[in-house]
């Protein structure tokens, strides 16, 4: 790894690219001392160069990431100051390069191994190649780098995705708009229509509640579950009734259907004086046959009023 | 061997229901109760409506009422029968339209209207600036107003009928004021043939108090007399301008009684609505006979009495035919035995 870091800083030299690192200037001194040791000590005690050896392996493989952290920290060094000694260092560190692979691994022949690439050569080629494609500028593309023999098929592929999202879309909108068919979003005022509708309303509730104050009226402070109050209620209430039908004969009458206020916009008021009043048709005769709603006409008279006309 | 015994067992609890009344304990009439639910399957709006007419019509409504798409009618009729639910609301999809159906049960008629448009009570809440919703809207039945529907003509004699029956009836000598507020309005428009269908909350203000006061006494809140020279000014000082204009004549209603703080039954009070929701445009399509089945009695589109007539000779034909095949049959058998 160092002799690789070496000959970068080498080439830095030429190719104006980056960087130098004190740290590494560091250790290639260090391994100048082992190199030395290494020389001075038996090359014939095998496990202690494997194990030096693989040490100096085990440091470089550790060393790595912290160079290469270091190098772009310090990238803005000045490159005069290392530029001097890295040629020397660089140098020395080529040859031992060179030479340490061959001690260890080389066999006697001083041939390197088949299938064992050099490490420093591999690198190269490989940080060439990068260096290469980092260096090429894209264009501001849609489909961002894409090798240019499988352009055309992934801007088909685009296409036609972005086509069948559409038509899926279009399909899901319709059949929401289908959904929402008749749902109308009312307006936030109030147009003449709704105030018409609301006034034909407000008279009808202004009706039963005066309805209600004429009847209730009547029977006021008098309990009607007790039966001493029952009968003087329901005296007044006859009282009532017949001042309502000497008053108002012609008129319409005070006392307004129960729940249900029918307003007609033509003819009498009363149910029994128009001219529909208990009109029968053979077709309607099921639910005419309900003892419920053929008591309901839509003019009903109180309750009271039933009885007491029944009584008397 | 000892077998372990389960010690979490519980007996059964049957759940305790609230059982509402058939008969209304004052007047002894029967009460009206609805089913609202839908046939087929609705979309998201659609079902909103169906959960606003479902509020419409409480309290005596199931307003959790759990369809599947396997139920049919008959199941809901037979459901229908031993809760004493008088009433259908059915609500239906097509391509057309939404259409909602009207039906008493069990025996009919059956009343089918195409919603031309609708609001839901949302929409109609979003356009407000202040929607009204207090606690106990829903606790009472809604009135109900029909208006232009004297026209004379039999289908609209009998869509009166129907929605009359729908909700309770009112004893005017016993009602409590209190316990009306809402109503629902079906005005037929002769023109147009549609019924607009719109529903309000009843509101009753004092009339001759200025909103300042009435604010004063129906929120217990100490007023804010900041810009306010001296205490009297609160009560002389005029507030908005708007505030005068709403005092009509005919919206005006001297109570029965005294209706909560405010409304007096010595004072005159307005009678203000607010409209809650669901609204619809409706159009009368059809009449049946049955509950969603039988002869139909009126079709809105051309001449479809006459056909609806020819159906039913043709029926009563058949089941003329019926009956001599069996008095046939009767014979014969008699003609056996002897």
């Amino acid at each position: 790894m160092a002799a690789e870091l070496d000959e970068g800083t080498k080439k830095r030299k030429t190719s104006c690219t980056k960087s130098n690192s004190r740290n590494a200037i560091k250790r290639n001194k260090k391994l100048k001392k082992n190199h030395a040791v290494a020389e001075n000590f038996g090359i014939r005690k095998m496990d202690r160069k494997m194990k030096k050896m693989l040490r100096k392996k085990a440091r470089d493989y550790n060393s790595d990431d912290d160079d290469e952290d270091n190098g772009e920290k310090e990238a803005g060094n000045s490159e005069g100051e290392g530029s001097s000694d890295n040629e020397d260092s660089g140098e020395e560190n080529i040859d031992e390069g060179n030479e340490d692979p061959e001690e260890v691994l080389a066999d006697d022949d001083g041939e390197v191994q088949p299938g064992i690439m050099r490490f420093s050569d591999g690198c190269k080629s490989f940080q060439m190649a990068f260096k290469k494609i980092t260096k090429t500028a894209t264009t501001d593309d849609v489909l961002g780098p894409v090798l240019s023999a499988h352009k055309k098929l992934v801007i088909e592929k685009l296409a036609e995705e972005e086509a069948e999202r559409k038509v899926k879309g279009e399909a899901k909108k319709e059949k929401r708009l289908l959904g929402e068919k008749g749902h109308l979003k009312p307006a936030n005022y109030l147009d003449s229509h709704e105030k018409y509708l609301i006034g034909i309303a407000t008279r009808g509730v202004v009706k039963l509640f005066n309805a209600v104050n004429k009847a209730q009226h009547a029977q006021k402070g008098l309990n009607p579950s007790r039966s001493k109050d029952e009968k003087a209620i329901k005296k007044r209430r006859k009282e009532a009734f017949f001042s309502q039908l000497s008053k108002t004969s012609s008129q319409t009458p005070g006392k307004v259907a129960a729940s249900t206020i029918h307003e007609h916009g033509d003819g009498p008021e009363w149910a029994p004086l128009r001219d529909n009043y208990m009109l029968t048709n053979s077709k309607l005769k099921d639910w005419d046959k309900m003892p419920e709603t053929m008591d309901v006409d839509d003019f009903r008279m109180p309750q009271d009023t039933h009885t007491s006309s029944d009584e008397d | 061997m000892a077998r372990f015994r389960n010690k979490k067992r519980k007996p059964f609890v049957k759940p305790f229901v609230q059982k509402q009344a058939n008969v209304d304990h004052i007047t002894g009439d029967k009460i009206p109760k609805s089913f609202v639910f839908s046939r087929g399957k609705l979309p998201g709006s659609l079902r909103q409506l169906q959960m606003d007419l479902r509020k419409l019509m409480l309290p005596f409504t199931a307003l959790k009422l759990k369809e599947k798409r396997r139920n049919n009618i008959k199941d809901f009729l037979n459901v229908a029968g031993p809760m004493g639910v008088t009433h259908f609301l059915i609500l239906s999809k097509t391509d057309a339209a939404p259409y909602l159906r009207v039906g008493r049960t069990p025996q009919g008629p059956t009343l089918t209207f195409k919603i031309h448009e609708y609001s839901l009570a949302a929409d109609i809440a979003q356009c407000q600036i202040r929607p009204r919703c207090p606690s106990d809207l829903f606790k009472n039945s809604p009135l109900i107003v029909l208006s232009g529907f004297g026209t004379g003509e039999q289908h609209l004699k009998l869509t009166t009928i129907m929605f009359q029956n729908i909700f309770p009836a009112i004893d005017i000598n016993t009602v409590k004021l209190s316990s009306c507020q809402r109503i629902v309005l079906i005005n037929y428009n002769k023109e147009t043939k549609l019924m607009d269908f719109r529903h309000y909350s009843i509101r009753l203000q004092p009339i001759g108090v200025s909103r300042k006061i009435r604010k004063f006494v129906q929120n217990h809140q100490v007023p804010d007399l900041r810009s306010l020279q001296d205490v009297s000014d609160f009560v002389t000082k005029a507030g908005y301008g708007s505030e005068s204009e709403a005092d009509d004549e005919a919206a005006t209603v001297s109570l029965a009684t005294d209706l909560g703080r405010v409304n007096r039954a010595a004072s005159k009070s307005a009678v203000k609505l607010q409209e809650i929701g669901p609204r619809m445009t409706l159009e009368l399509v059809k009449v049946e006979e049955g509950l969603c089945s039988g002869a139909v009695i009126f079709n809105a589109y051309g001449n479809i009495d006459t056909k609806g007539k020819e159906q039913q000779t043709k029926e009563e034909e058949n089941e003329t035919d019926d009956e001599e095949e069996e008095d046939e049959e009767d014979d014969n058998d008699g003609g056996d035995a002897e």
